[in-house]
């Protein structure tokens, strides 16, 4: 998804606090976002859903007329939109209520202004991401509808666990992910003793991206730890 | 229910004790009793004994007449008996003592004498000795002596004695047994649930024993202690969970006015329209906010610990995967480089499973490393790694930063901090984040040691228990 498509997409913020939600609005307005609705209670939120039908909602925990927990519930009988919830209490027993309800991520106050606009990043390029498809390299492009290395005019495939690695590095691009998230995004909830495979893709992988495989500049290794993919936006 | 299995033993043994005591003791007074009332005369002998002393004491003179010597005299005298020597032929007395009563007849036929030799002559009590062919009989006064005159005994009866000896008491023996089975049983009974509330009482139970019977007092006294320690139980639980309630209240209600503070200095901080002079300042009010959201949540989480009521979401954690992700998340932030993480954990410990809340313990090794940057403002490289010995395995995190004197780390170890300090006199302590980390170890039954590192900064070890089938695999693994 492009940086103009993503940033166009309607959010909906519903939160009591006026102080907060001018806030919420002025940050993501400073990071780029035009369409954004909001609203102070579950009544007023789910008219501004209906109606105007939002592509993300952040919505707070503790409501006037009710809480978030009873507006989402509500809201996705007609709507599957992604929802982030802000929480000031943290708890897990919120956090899981909030996630089994359907809501997507959840952000617990206090937050900083780049946490909240990654987040809601993050989300729309997960939930919209068969619009995203070419991620661009140092030495290629990452076609990931067609699960293939763009390198020139040279297609190559990506195999099912490559392809995987390769998510789960470029949904948090430029940051490290460690070994084991990497071995749980490719050989699922328990990924022990797959350290050796995993070190056998990422060459392979790196065979596929790189110019010069021994020296990556695009998937890079930190000791001990995990791998890095560096993107070029 | 083992002490008053205990206290069956101990009363068993008591009567089985008392039982050979008492028989003992019986047989010391019985031998005591027969010697001192054997009827015996001056001299120390018996009144049959008395009588061949006195028959042996008579001497027949040259003239025909008797003679008692002075000892057989005096022998009479003593027992204040008399003694009369009766002829085998005719009956008649031949000699007798001085004392001798008036109704005594001085001529006996053959059937006079059975009934003398038997038992009693004109009510005194009689014993005869033989002189020559004669008869001595030796009378006592009529109260000094009770006489049994028909005591013929079967003979089977008395050549079996021994086992009716033995029977009689094996018969005394198990009837005083069940007597005292009926009534211990009793006591028993009425103890049981005495101390089986007694036993209750510092499991935190609110035991309830009926007020009835032998020991109604003693149950109502455990009863009302009992039910002191329940209230005064509830009140410090309710009291610790109001507080407990009171500070998340307090983190709650502060979360939103300090987003909006943080967010705000955030914009503040990175506009761009702004001179660098004010974005600093509002990057200086965006860190102290972040403080204070750390603070707030901190003290959250260490009050819920302190009281026992966060409540432990225990599942399977691979350790190893868990420092790992702590290592990665403060990279990702750590936006300058100036804290390097090195990995020093063995390449061939991949796996390292305990049973724990995993929010926690990534909450605990976030703090030790967070921890190594706050004390190094400067720059350092933390070191960290897992080791697996025997039945637990340790978690360490060191650096080569500023580190720590040896009177600062005693203090560290042994001065009390705020939050559990029950007084207000003396040091106390400040600061979560290692109280945090002390808490969340002591809650998965492991514990922290702080050090110096071998680089020459601060070690942190974090010791915790492996998942039970884990404890005792080879450290290679």
């Amino acid at each position: 998804m492009k940086e103009q498509e993503m940033k166009s997409r309607k959010i909906l913020l519903v939160d009591d606090e006026p102080e907060l939600l001018r806030l919420v609005r002025g940050i993501l307005e400073e990071d780029g976002y035009r369409k954004i609705q909001t609203a102070c209670n579950v009544q007023e939120g789910l008219t501004v859903w209906k109606n105007w039908k939002p592509e993300l909602a952040v919505l707070d925990v503790m409501l006037p007329d009710g809480d978030g927990f009873s507006l989402l519930s509500q809201a996705r009988s007609f709507s599957d939109i992604p929802v982030l919830f802000l929480t000031a209490r943290g708890e897990d027993e919120d956090r899981c209520r909030g996630l089994g309800l359907g809501a997507d991520d959840y952000i617990v106050k206090p937050f900083l202004p780049k946490e909240l606009t990654l987040r809601i990043g993050g989300l729309l390029r997960r939930c919209y991401k068969d619009q995203l498809t070419l991620v661009h390299l140092s030495a290629c492009d990452l076609d990931f509808q067609r699960a293939e290395v763009i390198k020139g005019n040279q297609r190559i495939p990506l195999t099912a666990k490559e392809f995987e690695i390769l998510q789960a590095l470029c949904r948090n691009a430029g940051k490290i992910v460690t070994i084991d998230q990497l071995c749980e995004a490719a050989w699922g909830d328990n990924p022990f003793g797959y350290e050796n495979s995993l070190m056998a893709h990422i060459r392979r992988i790196r065979e596929k991206i790189e110019d010069n495989p021994s020296k990556p500049v695009s998937l890079i290794t930190v000791k001990g730890l995990g791998y890095r993919l560096n993107t070029e936006e | 229910m083992k002490s008053t299995v205990k206290l069956i033993q101990r009363f068993f043994m008591v009567l089985i004790l008392s039982m050979f005591l008492l028989l003992f003791l019986n047989g010391v007074l019985v031998f005591v009793l027969s010697v001192n009332y054997s009827g015996a005369v001056e001299g120390g002998s018996g009144p049959w004994s008395a009588a061949d002393t006195v028959s042996q004491s008579l001497s027949v003179q040259e003239n025909g007449s008797y003679q008692l010597s002075q000892e057989g005299a005096q022998l009479l005298a003593s027992a204040n008996a008399w003694a009369i020597l009766v002829d085998n032929g005719t009956g008649k007395v031949l000699w007798n003592s001085d004392r001798l009563p008036d109704e005594i007849p001085l001529s006996y036929t053959i059937a006079d004498l059975s009934t003398a030799v038997q038992g009693y002559l004109q009510d005194y009590p009689t014993t005869f000795s033989a002189y020559g062919e004669d008869l001595l009989i030796l009378g006592f006064p009529k109260s000094s002596y009770w006489k049994l005159l028909y005591n013929t005994f079967d003979y089977s009866f008395i050549a079996n004695s021994p086992w009716i000896l033995l029977g009689w008491i094996g018969i005394n023996v198990l009837l005083i047994l069940g007597i005292y089975l009926v009534t211990t049983s009793g006591v028993i009974r009425a103890v049981k649930p005495i101390v089986g509330a007694i036993e209750d009482l510092p499991k935190g139970n609110s035991p309830y024993v009926r007020e009835k019977g032998l020991f109604a007092q003693l149950a109502a006294s455990i009863n009302r202690a009992s039910e002191k320690i329940h209230t005064q139980d509830y009140a410090l639980r309710k009291k610790e969970t109001a507080r407990a309630n009171w500070i998340a209240g307090v983190s709650h209600d502060i979360r939103t006015p300090l987003t909006v503070v943080m967010g705000t200095a955030g914009q503040l901080e990175e506009d761009k329209t702004l001179p660098a002079a004010a974005c600093a300042k509002a990057g200086i009010i965006r860190r102290q906010s972040q403080r204070i959201q750390q603070l707030v949540n901190d003290l959250n989480l260490a009050s819920k610990l302190e009281y026992n009521v966060h409540p432990l979401q225990i599942k399977t954690v691979n350790v190893v995967a868990l420092l790992r992700q702590a290592a990665v998340d403060f990279l990702n932030l750590d936006a300058d480089d100036r804290y390097p993480i090195c990995w020093e954990t063995s390449p061939s410990l991949s796996v390292c499973l305990i049973q724990g809340d995993e929010n926690l313990l990534k909450r605990a090794v976030s703090n030790l490393i967070i921890n190594a940057k706050i004390h190094n403002p400067h720059g350092c490289s933390i070191f960290l790694s897992v080791q697996q010995k025997g039945n637990d395995c340790f978690l360490l995190v060191q650096d080569d930063g500023v580190g720590i004197s040896d009177s600062k780390l005693e203090a560290l170890k042994n001065t009390p901090h705020y939050m559990m300090c029950d007084s207000s006199m003396g040091e106390q302590r400040h600061g979560l984040g290692l109280l945090l980390v002390r808490q969340i170890a002591k809650a998965h039954n492991g514990k922290l040691t702080l050090g110096h590192s071998p680089q020459g900064g601060l070690e942190a070890k974090l010791q915790l228990p492996l998942r039970r089938d884990e404890a005792g695999t080879p450290p290679d693994r």
